[in-house]
């Protein structure tokens, strides 16, 4: 891999600047990216617990990942997969958080920056809503996009990927059934007449409180002030969303069967532990990309909580975050540290790696696999170190054609920050820019990874 | 008027006034635009978001589990950071949907004649429309959004039956971004000054201070122009008072402030406590006991809050603060558990503590920045990568992070956070009280500077005392009854405010009602800087 050489236009140094408004009024050449062919279709972003153990996660040689311990295993198990993913995956080596780490957002606080290349006080929307809201990706779906997670639903710091424009963390769904409502729900409607004649009705009063609404908001913007200006616009592209699923309909797609809450019948939070995590992650994954494949959305986030007490791997202590995470010794690029503490911290990994195997496998079966971009990282490098420097980043999906699988690159141990990274998928997408995120130094921002 | 804040609090509290009250709008020029809140849009947190919806539909309504949790600022659910976003929207509806469905013809928001009232009744549609956008809008509604109404209810009604038209208004109305957003963006200009409109002033004096929408005597005030007195907005202030919602508001104040409602949240290591999500909810409520009684009886002082000398216990904390269970809630002196005040009580100490071990850092940092309104650095912004100690059995938490101190970068900012969270030591992860770890006696010794002095301290009850009587911990709770009103860090009027109450009577001045009373009689609460 090469990394292109920053070109730095006016774009760049506006958004470096956080000069989002002034850029909203630079001309744009680009067509919504919905009404694209070519490329990229859709994105998956997935947020990874507790960083990865380094002396486990890559590949060896002939990008072997199949080796005793390798927390990327599952990607290759076949037997469980029915073939092997590991011709799928791009092991990406030597990603920095930068704009977090310089803005005051790191450590646990580090997912903030994952998909926005920003730190706390970002104005700038992730790259998943940049692509769904900003450039019209999520235009023509009945969802413009999917924020799902596990364990945790606060919008609070630490546990959210996805951001609006303005710099708002998203709500995320984090109960399988509530997934489905919002996805597959108003689209079912089967052929009994008493239903249909109810949905008629429904939609019939929906766009009657549309329109109540729109006006009511279009009062209330004439009266903002321009600080208030993008809160009101995520209001409007909230309306628009609701209009959407008032007349979708599922054509040419099966949906989902409902999600069976007697396998969730409580769900907590991070700190107590999500009882059910591996079947809420399950549910959540296979919804996800049923979204997917049958048009409800093309942009889908997915935030796994951390993974304490959830019991999911009995050789491992109950407190994953305190006895794994926080024991991890390593001396990293260097090499030493505690070997036990490394395979412990792998062998948690490697649950992660199964799910995320999982989505790959789901996006395959689907067909869509090859159009998806899909983007998974750890806020942390060294997870006891709290540093995110050097975070673990797995790449998938074919990125409609731009992605050639089956690859460990290794950027080096400077330090590339992510906004490369999230460069080159907006770029897969056919966003022609040079840089995403905000940073003082536009350097940070600018130049993309060659995929 | 009653006034169940204690008595003498209650009388001083009617007959300050921080600065001259703006009587009329025009007449009023003591603050300048910058020390003045930017025009601003609230979208109000989820528990007003119920308590709109209860208003309006006659019974209790609570959304918290339909809605999206808050975004906060400083842990505040009043916060300009809450939006309006796809799935919240979609939640909303949903929620409100089902609020409206659940409507009564008897309910008592609607008028009478709604009971037996015909679809095509067009008398009782228009008092019934009336009725509903008045509650609803916090205000009386013009002619153009009557209209508007009028149309969705014949929408509703039309094939169906005049509930049905009743339904459709209340569903509209309860996803009206008249409605979910609180505004304060002014209806008249005196120079680089805005002033609130009627409307706005009532609504931002009731969502402050009673937590709730308007009632009839507030927009009554309002439609007579009386809230642009300062002295008026006190008057309306002390009664919203007696009204049990906002007491709700005022332990909400106090328990984000003190960031424990975190603690739903939070999970303890087995070893630890393992009883611990038991314990999560009876170590609120005594918080909430505590808080509360302050409220009653001096207004929310803040030397009853953090110096307060008893507390009342619930029987799943009797074995933690290591008192004889009674299967009962217990009042305990607690000079004879060696604690005192808030910052003692097991909510503050085991949100404040890691998951298996006590957390000099945090403890020090929620005191520093929390309570004393200091602003730390985090380590990032000095370059430096956090290092968290590593394990070792043999060593007392004090023992492993005195590595602050050996690190000059570190040293710093360590020096106070730890002088200050050190003084905890005697309690664990979970706030249960402690003499040593790992094998040694803990040391509670530090130190803080406070009101320009270096104070060494013993423990965290000699921090407490000495907290409570300080000016830093009065001035600084001004400043979050600012962030709380604002919904966002407003330095400018934080330091005007802060330099008013400097000349409050001491009742006023030491509690945290008085605090909100001077707020809300003020030029800050009035008035806006023209964009």
């Amino acid at each position: 891999m090469t990394l292109r050489s920053p070109r730095i236009d006016r774009r760049t140094v506006l958004t470096a600047l956080g000069a989002g408004a002034i850029l909203d009024m630079l001309p744009s050449e680009v067509r919504p990216l919905s009404a694209q062919t070519a490329g990229a279709r859709y994105f998956v972003g997935v947020y990874m617990p507790h960083g990865m153990a380094r002396e486990y996660w890559l590949p060896h040689e002939g990008f072997d990942i199949g080796y005793d311990g390798c927390s990327l295993a599952p990607f290759a198990d076949a037997n469980a997969l029915g073939k092997s993913y590991a011709d799928q995956l791009l092991v990406l080596e030597g990603l920095d958080l930068t704009a977090g780490i310089e803005g005051a957002t790191s450590g646990h606080d580090g997912s903030r920056v994952i998909l926005t290349g920003s730190a706390q006080s970002g104005q700038n929307a992730s790259i998943d809503q940049f692509l769904a809201i900003e450039r019209g990706l999520g235009q023509d779906t009945p969802l413009a996009s999917l924020v799902l997670g596990v364990g945790n639903s606060a919008p609070d710091l630490g546990q959210c990927i996805s951001y609006a424009k303005g710099g708002v963390a998203l709500p995320k769904l984090v109960d399988p059934s509530q997934t489905f409502d919002q996805a597959f729900a108003r689209l079912v409607v089967g052929n009994d007449p008493v239903a249909l004649a109810k949905l008629e009705r429904e939609r019939k009063l929906g766009k009657s409180l549309l329109d109540y609404w729109r006006d009511d908001l279009g009062r209330l913007k004439a009266r903002a002030p321009q600080n208030e200006r993008d809160k009101l616009e995520q209001h409007e592209s909230a309306l628009r969303e609701l209009e959407k699923s008032l007349g979708s309909k599922l054509d040419g797609c099966t949906p989902p069967p409902t999600p069976d809450a007697s396998g969730f019948p409580r769900l907590a939070s991070y700190g107590g532990g999500e009882p059910y995590f591996d079947t809420v992650t399950n549910l959540q994954i296979d919804l996800l990309a049923q979204a997917l494949s049958c048009g409800i959305t093309r942009v889908a986030t997915l935030f796994l909580a951390d993974l304490s007490r959830t019991h999911l791997d009995p050789a491992l202590p109950d407190d994953v975050h305190i006895d794994v995470a926080h024991r991890y010794t390593s001396g990293g690029r260097a090499g030493g540290g505690n070997p036990q503490s490394w395979q412990q911290l792998a062998r948690q990994n490697h649950y992660t790696s199964t799910k995320l195997a999982r989505l790959v496998q789901r996006l395959d079966q689907l067909g869509i696999l090859d159009q998806t971009v899909l983007i998974a990282l750890s806020d942390m490098g060294d997870p006891s170190r709290h540093t995110s420097r050097q975070v673990p980043a797995l790449l998938a999906g074919g990125w409609g054609g731009r992605l050639r699988g089956g690859r460990h690159v290794d950027l080096g141990s400077a330090g590339t920050p992510n906004n490369r990274l999230l460069v080159s998928v907006q770029q897969a997408f056919g966003v022609e820019s040079e840089s995403f995120g905000e940073a003082k130094d536009p350097a940070v921002v600018t130049g993309s990874l060659e995929l | 008027m009653r006034c169940t804040l204690p008595l003498l609090l209650c009388c001083s509290l009617a007959a300050c006034s921080t600065s001259t009250p703006d009587e009329q709008p025009e007449a009023h020029a003591s603050t300048s635009a910058s020390q003045l809140l930017a025009p601003s849009l609230r979208r109000l947190s989820v528990a007003e978001l119920s308590a709109a919806a209860s208003s309006l539909v006659g019974t209790d309504v609570d959304l918290a589990s339909a809605l999206p949790a808050d975004a906060r600022q400083h842990d505040f659910s009043r916060s300009l950071t809450q939006s309006v976003d796809s799935l919240t929207l979609k939640q909303l509806v949903a929620a409100t949907r089902d609020v409206a469905e659940r409507l009564e013809p008897t309910s008592p928001t609607l008028p009478a004649c709604a009971r037996d009232a015909l679809a095509d009744d067009q008398a009782c549609q228009a008092q019934l429309i009336t009725s509903l956008a008045t509650e609803a809008f916090r205000r009386a509604p013009n002619e153009g959004e009557l209209s508007s109404l009028r149309a969705i209810f014949e929408t509703g009604a039309a094939g169906a039956s005049f509930r049905d038209g009743a339904v459709l208004v209340v569903r509209a109305l309860l996803g009206s971004p008249e409605l979910l957003y609180e505004t304060a963006l002014g209806s008249s200009t005196v120079g680089a000054r805005l002033s609130l409109g009627d409307d706005e002033l009532a609504s931002q004096l009731s969502w402050l201070i009673g937590g709730a929408p308007p009632d009839a005597e507030l927009r009554r005030a309002a439609s007579e122009g009386e809230l642009h007195s300062g002295r008026e907005r006190r008057r309306q202030a002390l009664r919203l008072l007696q009204n049990p919602a906002a007491r709700s508001l005022y332990r909400r104040f106090v328990e984000e402030w003190l960031g424990l409602t975190r603690l739903r949240s939070l999970a303890k290591a087995s070893s630890v406590a393992p009883d611990f999500a038991e314990l999560r909810e009876p170590m609120l409520h005594e918080t909430e006991t505590v808080i509360d009684d302050a409220f009653v009886s001096t207004g929310g002082a803040l030397q009853q809050l953090f110096a307060g000398s008893y507390s009342i216990v619930p029987s799943e904390l009797s074995n933690l603060y290591g008192i004889a269970a009674t299967g009962a809630e217990q009042r305990v002196s607690l000079g004879k558990l060696g604690r005192v005040g808030l910052l003692q009580q097991a909510s503050f100490l085991a949100t404040f503590a890691h998951e298996d071990e006590s957390a000099p850092v945090l403890r020090g940092k929620a005191v520093l920045e929390r309570l004393l309104c200091r602003q730390l650095p985090k380590p990032g912004e000095l370059g430096i990568e956090l290092v968290l100690p590593p394990p070792n059995p043999a060593a007392t938490t004090r023992e492993r992070f005195a590595l602050h101190a050996r690190e000059p970068r570190c040293a710093a900012c360590h020096d106070p956070l730890d002088g200050v969270g050190f003084t905890f030591e005697n309690f664990d992860a979970v706030g249960r009280l402690r003499s040593s770890e790992a094998g040694k006696p803990v040391d509670t010794t530090g130190h803080l500077l406070l009101d320009g002095q270096d104070l060494p301290l013993r423990d965290s009850a000699e921090l407490s005392l000495a907290l409570a009587g300080s000016q830093e911990l009065a001035e600084c709770a001004a400043r979050q009854v600012v962030r709380f009103a604002a919904g966002l860090d407003a330095t400018a009027v934080e330091d005007d405010f802060v330099r008013a109450t400097r000349s409050l009577a001491e009742p006023e001045r030491d509690s945290i009602i008085g605090l909100f009373l001077a707020f809300v009689e003020g030029d800050w609460f009035a008035w806006r800087a023209r964009p």
